[in-house]
């Protein structure tokens, strides 16, 4: 497989180049040159049988309109981090490409100048009318690159994300459980699964970031909008990882171990060795994210139930970890800039966001209601993602929150889970490191 | 026929049989045919590879590792001189993974190599039948890929159905999360990259116990050494370069470790099993500080160096 793309216009470029292009974009299986005037190459991460197909399914429409060939590469996330500037850089980069949100790549390549700003084709698209504020906030960076949050767009998100509890309905229905409402609620289910030998939350967390959702959502039924925009878009305001929501996340995490809510070994496993245990019938719930819907519903078919963490007290609103899926960004290395953003758009259409719904994904915006089946996983699941976007509930990934804090945070929670430290110590250590990123 | 004559052997440094058929190796001191510089024309091509792949390369990095470069923009390559390698230094991170890559190395060196020697010897004398296949059969894991030992060991060591665990549960044992147990974790990937190592070091033990004369053998047992005398007189001073390559190679296996460990516990629990080169990577690429990445690099190639220097300096010494 190459790892290059050359992006080839066929005008001006003879022989040898249109050869080279055929045979690169053959080798990956992407859509003929042909005919076409130009090709158009977007990386992302959907890397997978099905979501590739999609993805290029939606490439090959959006080719056929606008007489241009387009070529798509899926990459692990890991892999399309480590290689996208330096392709961009080396100016052998794709035109659109997925590019995380935050410190972890967008800020960088902003201020490296390797995306472009998005600003006027904002205006020309109306995205920013379409969408939840606080929703295209994490793809908002100032025109300097320097501020996450606010500012111009410089990425749209084809799909969303949200972190909640799928959960067994046969196993539900046995134990005469219902969907809790509150956080108390979901605590004597999981008592009463465990004195009834079933085990109640199947989570893994061997590859170390599952616990930084479990931490996000215990504390996200404690935090409110302005208090969690803040810390992770670096506001200075005082925000910090010391405060009570924190302490008392970690807290409870440490309470729910101990009490034996978590799954046998549940730090020896992987997270998909959990979705396979709990599709499996291993469990009562699974704490994952939307991203597994297609392999729980696989699994369990009817028996498929999701719901969000609930709020401590009835009623109240829980900040979900998720937001939008990684955005596509124009890079500095397209060779038609008004083009791309007519691809990106075109990834948000109505045609789009039914080929996602189709695979079971969870497209950006609000689901039409016509399209959700509240018996099913997945019509819960926009039930529940139409709901959060609706209370403008939709939480962070709290290890967005700094340059290298993944290592921090996910470390963290192992020693806190180990016993190796208690939620104090853990909290500061994490503000320690946060308040030193500003320096 | 002509016999040599006692002065024309003492011009030959190395025997005819060694060094080719009616080649003789001019005396020292004798004229040379040919330019002074010819010699360096045939290692030209060798040296304009190793230039620009190696010596550049590294020239490089070390110029990188004394910037403050985020790996992504050059706009961002500042000098800091030694910044990065005093910041390592204060960096409790960099300690504890290098206190982890050194705890790894009983496991990573020394353990695959008395593993590889004892069925070395056994096998040498007990002169087994089909020894081939038997060789061919540890090779194996030596020449799997490390995410690939990662992966499966990851499985075998599930606590929830892999067959590890769910064996000693039969037997009515209490086992631990190996891999996620604070004080297991570590051993547990060392005795995965012993298992990994110690075919190498067999085969690399009998190909020398191959070599060793056999009227060695014959001479401890006419002098009536057992077994085990005879491997400790015989075998065991016999086998020196042999052990020296193995200790060096398994050397820079444990301070170089990384696919093992990433495609099992990515360094954790904490950082119970985070090495150099996983910190190095995670600084580099995930924290985007290349520049403080490659320092971190540089460091580890000058130790690995030295150990590997020093190692073949106690065990690679001349036979005479």
């Amino acid at each position: 497989m190459l790892h290059r793309r050359q992006l080839v216009k066929r005008t001006g470029v003879a022989g040898l180049g249109l050869a080279l292009a055929g045979s690169a974009l053959g080798s990956l299986g992407a859509v003929a040159v042909s005919a076409q005037e130009s090709t158009l190459v977007f990386w992302d991460t959907l890397n997978d049988k099905i979501r590739s197909k999609l993805i290029e399914g939606l490439g090959t429409s959006f080719g056929k309109a606008n007489n241009v060939a387009v070529s798509h590469r899926g990459w692990t996330l890991e892999e399309l981090q480590d290689t996208l500037p330096r392709a961009v850089e080396s100016n052998q980069g794709p035109d659109v490409a997925q590019v995380n949100n935050g410190e972890s790549l967008a800020g960088p390549m902003a201020r490296a100048g390797q995306i472009l700003d998005l600003k006027d084709y904002d205006t020309k698209y109306k995205w920013s009318e379409r969408f939840a504020p606080s929703l295209l906030a994490r793809n908002r960076y100032t025109a300097d690159g320097k501020t996450f949050g606010e500012g111009d767009l410089w990425g749209m998100s084809a799909e969303s994300e949200i972190v909640g509890l799928f959960y067994n309905r046969k196993i539900f229905a046995d134990q005469g459980l219902s969907v809790p409402t509150t956080v108390a609620e979901l605590e004597a289910a999981f008592k009463k699964l465990r004195e009834n030998g079933i085990e109640p939350l199947v989570w893994g967390n061997l590859d170390k970031w599952p616990a930084i959702h479990l931490f996000g959502e215990l504390q996200g039924v404690r935090t409110s909008r302005e208090f969690l925009d803040d810390l992770i878009y670096r506001r200075k305001q005082g925000a910090s990882f010391t405060d009570a929501s924190f302490v008392d996340a970690a807290t409870q995490m440490v309470a729910w171990n101990q009490a034996d809510y978590f799954l046998q070994g549940y730090d020896g496993i992987t997270s998909d060795d959990a979705i396979a245990l709990f599709s499996a019938g291993g469990g009562a719930m699974l704490l994952q994210g939307s991203w597994a819907t297609a392999a729980v519903k696989q699994g369990l078919g009817a028996d498929a139930g999701f719901f969000l963490m609930p709020s401590l007290e009835a009623g109240g609103t829980v900040l979900s970890v998720g937001g939008v899926a990684i955005p596509y960004s124009i890079t500095t290395n397209a060779k038609d800039a008004d083009l791309s953003a007519a691809f990106i758009d075109s990834l948000l259409s109505q045609e789009a966001v039914d080929a996602f719904i189709a695979t079971g994904s969870l497209p950006s915006g609000v689901i039409p209601e016509d399209k959700i089946d509240p018996e099913t996983v997945d019509g819960q699941l926009y039930t529940a993602w139409n709901a959060t976007v609706d209370a403008d509930a939709v939480g962070h990934y709290l290890d967005w929150a700094a340059p290298g804090f993944y290592d921090v945070i996910t470390g963290g929670l192992q020693e806190l889970l180990a016993g190796k430290s208690d939620p104090a110590a853990f909290t500061q250590k994490l503000q320690d490191f946060y308040a030193a990123s500003f320096s | 026929m002509q016999h040599p004559s006692p002065d024309s052997l003492r011009a030959v440094t190395k025997p005819a049989s060694q060094s080719g058929a009616g080649f003789v190796f001019p005396a020292p001191g004798s004229r040379r045919t040919g330019p002074r510089w010819e010699p360096y024309l045939y290692l030209l091509p060798a040296l304009l590879v190793f230039t620009a792949f190696v010596a550049v390369p590294i020239a490089g990095g070390v110029i990188l590792s004394l910037t403050a470069w985020n790996g992504i923009s050059w706009d961002t390559a500042t000098w800091v001189g030694l910044g990065n390698y005093v910041d390592a230094f204060n960096d409790s991170r960099f300690w504890t993974a290098f206190r982890n890559n050194v705890t790894l190395i009983p496991y990573f060196v020394l353990l695959p190599a008395i593993l590889g020697l004892i069925p070395a010897a056994l096998v040498h004398q007990m002169k087994l039948r089909g020894a081939a296949i038997f060789q061919a059969g540890l090779f194996l894991p030596y020449i799997m890929p490390g995410v690939l030992i990662g992966v499966v060991w990851r499985w075998m060591l599930n606590p929830v159905f892999g067959p590890v665990n769910q064996t000693l549960k039969r037997m009515g044992f209490h086992p631990p999360t190996w891999l996620a147990d604070f004080n297991l974790a570590l051993p547990t990937i060392g005795m995965i990259g012993a298992w990994a190592a110690y075919g190498f070091c067999y085969v690399v033990f009998v190909a020398g116990i191959e070599k060793i004369p056999r009227d060695l053998y014959d001479a401890a047992k006419l002098d009536g050494a057992g077994g085990w005398q005879e491997f400790l007189a015989v075998t065991l001073p016999g086998l020196r370069r042999e052990i020296a390559v193995v200790l060096s190679v398994n050397l820079i296996n444990a301070l170089r470790a990384f696919d093992v460990i990433k495609a099992t516990t990515d360094g954790g629990p904490g950082d119970a099993t985070n090495v150099l080169a996983l910190f190095m990577m995670n600084s580099a690429f995930g924290a985007n500080q290349a520049g403080y990445g490659i320092a971190i690099a540089v460091i580890l190639a000058i130790v690995t160096l030295v150990l590997s220097l020093l190692v073949l300096r106690l065990f690679g010494g001349d036979d005479d």
